[in-house]
């Protein structure tokens, strides 16, 4: 796979964000943010607690609005478009805090994600005819498939509310996929998970960005493994984007050891 | 009462009861159904004793009209409940609760008012499709049992799936790209639908039809079927509905103790089965032993 320069345009670019800004009452969470995604990338996002990531998601996902600045996916503005329509136009994504559907099981839980591709003429359905039958058997199919790919396949009976962490994070992956997204947006997908969990996320990421022609856009506070999976990352810090580029310029930019990785090193 | 005249009630009850249940089951907690049911009633009432070429020439009221009242009303109430099931699903919880209240006895007091509805006094005569209970037993049963399976089928769809969905959390399911205004409206305008062909089939049974058939006590006692039930799964609410409309005729003979003991059962119920008589879980495990 190519990976694209560090100076993307936005012409080319899959999602531009174009001096986006978030208040909320006195708090300006995000500040004039800009910056492009490139189709097949995988791009990290990382700053510390409280500096806007998740916002910054919600906004791009459309769970909340931008007070001003513009997002643009693929040639379209989509800012302000309520979040079922933005998933249909391909972004999928997961939570931080865990929005999965605690007392339906695995298997449900990637159904419904399959919603758009479930869809069945009415007559057949309610009579539960060998066509719809057929159909739901089939969507099934998918779903364990799904499951299967994240090393779930075994738990697809059991309520998603019972699984461990690290279990209910990678279900929360395969649901998204479900939506069949061309951007994946991944909110702290490795939060709760031990060293050996988040290696296997982190190939796990790879493989499904090869399988599904994906688009990663992914937060995560461990540094090394954001510097090794990623092509190339924004730093936010209090709101505003303080730096951006390759792993490699990233870790020497000197606003970013000041505001971040210094604190570390 | 006779005992088929009790059957038709007790089926009236698990019909009502699975009007709340529908919007229930996405997580919304509409009162509106004794209004749709309201509805329902004045479309045949208005129909059947106005309109003179559907009484037919025959002794009985022909079952062909009542067939086309049930279209009619379906249609009226899925019609209003399509235009007010917009704004008023943008409430949540409790305020919807309230909200769907407050339309009820908006519609009461305008049935009490109008002229057409035959104000305090409603309307009176309306025609006799079936010359006993048996016939409304029947009519009312095979309704019923059309709504469960409707409700039985949901389960293996997708709508029934993005329902439970919502439920579940609302956000997540929007982030999954389900229309979940969409989904809740669809779940409304059938609850109403349900509740409007019971009120058709109710105002011929009690042959009088007026505002006082619904109101604040109507939307509390479908409510209180549906919390004694359950609302997990569709056979709580036709439980629900069925016992609790049995009950104060069940408990005839002990006299005046049965107020005591039915508000005993009401306040016991949600005590001892705080989700209700059946939950999913508990008739997986009746299955086991069984
Ligand atoms: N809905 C909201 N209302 C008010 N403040 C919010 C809201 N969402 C986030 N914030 C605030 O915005 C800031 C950024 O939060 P967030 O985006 O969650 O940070 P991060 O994900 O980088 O840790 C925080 O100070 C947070 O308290
Ligand atoms: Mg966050």
């Amino acid at each position: 796979m190519q990976v694209p320069s560090a100076q993307a345009t936005a012409a080319s670019s899959l999602l531009a964000l174009e001096e986006v800004s978030c208040r909320f009452g006195g708090l300006l969470a995000l500040d004039r943010v800009s910056l492009q995604v490139q189709p097949g990338e995988i791009f990290g996002l990382i700053g510390p607690n409280g500096a806007g990531k998740t916002t910054l998601f919600n906004l791009i996902s459309g769970v909340g609005r931008p007070t001003a600045g513009s997002i643009r996916w693929s040639d379209g503005a989509i800012n302000g478009l309520p979040p079922d329509r933005i998933n249909r136009l391909g972004i999928g994504r997961t939570f931080q805090n865990l929005h999965l559907f605690q007392r339906l099981s695995c298997l449900e839980n990637v159904l419904i994600g399959l919603h758009h591709s479930a869809r069945a003429p009415l007559l057949p359905a309610l009579l539960g005819r060998r066509s719809f039958r057929q159909s739901q058997g089939e969507l099934r199919q998918r779903a364990l498939e799904l499951l299967e790919l994240v090393d779930l396949a075994d738990t697809a009976r059991q309520p998603a509310g019972s699984l461990p962490y690290g279990s209910q994070r990678r279900l929360e992956i395969a649901r998204a996929l479900a939506t069949a997204p061309r951007l994946l947006l991944l909110d702290e997908p490795a939060a709760g998970m031990n060293p050996i969990e988040k290696e296997e996320l982190s190939a796990l990421i790879r493989r499904l960005r090869s399988r599904f022609d994906l688009t990663v856009l992914v937060i995560e506070h461990h540094v090394p493994l954001m510097m090794s999976l990623c092509d190339r990352l924004a730093v936010l810090n209090f709101g505003r984007r303080i730096a951006l580029g390759t792993p490699e310029s990233v870790r020497h930019d000197p606003a970013v050891i000041e505001a971040y990785l210094g604190v570390s090193a | 009462m006779s005992d088929l005249s009790l059957l038709v009630q007790m089926g009236f009850g698990a019909l009502l009861a699975l009007s709340v249940y529908l919007p229930l089951r996405c997580g919304q907690l509409s009162l509106a159904t004794p209004g749709f049911y309201v509805i329902g009633g004045y479309v045949a009432a208005l129909l059947s004793t106005s309109w003179s070429a559907l009484s037919g020439d025959g002794a009985g009221y022909p079952l062909t009209s009542l067939a086309l009242e049930l279209v009619v009303a379906a249609l009226v109430a899925a019609a209003v409940a399509l235009v007010l099931g917009r704004p008023v699903l943008q409430l949540r919880g409790i305020y919807l609760a309230i909200a769907t209240i407050a339309l009820v006895e908006i519609l009461r007091v305008l049935n009490l008012n109008l002229a057409w509805s035959g104000g305090a006094v409603g309307i009176f005569g309306i025609p006799q499709p079936f010359a006993g209970p048996g016939g409304y037993a029947l009519a009312t049963w095979v309704l019923l049992a059309l709504v469960c399976w409707l409700c039985a089928r949901l389960e293996d769809m997708r709508l029934g799936r993005a329902m439970a969905a919502i439920r579940d959390d609302e956000l997540a399911a929007r982030c999954m790209g389900i229309p979940s205004a969409d989904v809740k409206l669809t779940a409304f305008v059938i609850s109403a639908v349900i509740a409007a062909l019971t009120g058709v089939l109710a105002a011929h049974f009690l042959n009088t039809w007026n505002a006082r058939q619904g109101g604040f006590d109507a939307s509390i006692t479908t409510l209180a079927f549906v919390v004694f039930g359950g609302s997990r799964i569709w056979l709580g609410p036709v439980l629900g509905g069925l016992v609790i409309t049995a009950l104060p005729e069940l408990l005839r003979p002990v006299g005046d103790l049965r107020l005591i003991l039915f508000g005993l059962v009401i306040l016991l119920g949600p005590i001892l089965f705080p989700q209700g008589l059946i939950t999913p879980e508990r008739l997986a495990r009746l299955q086991q032993t069984l």
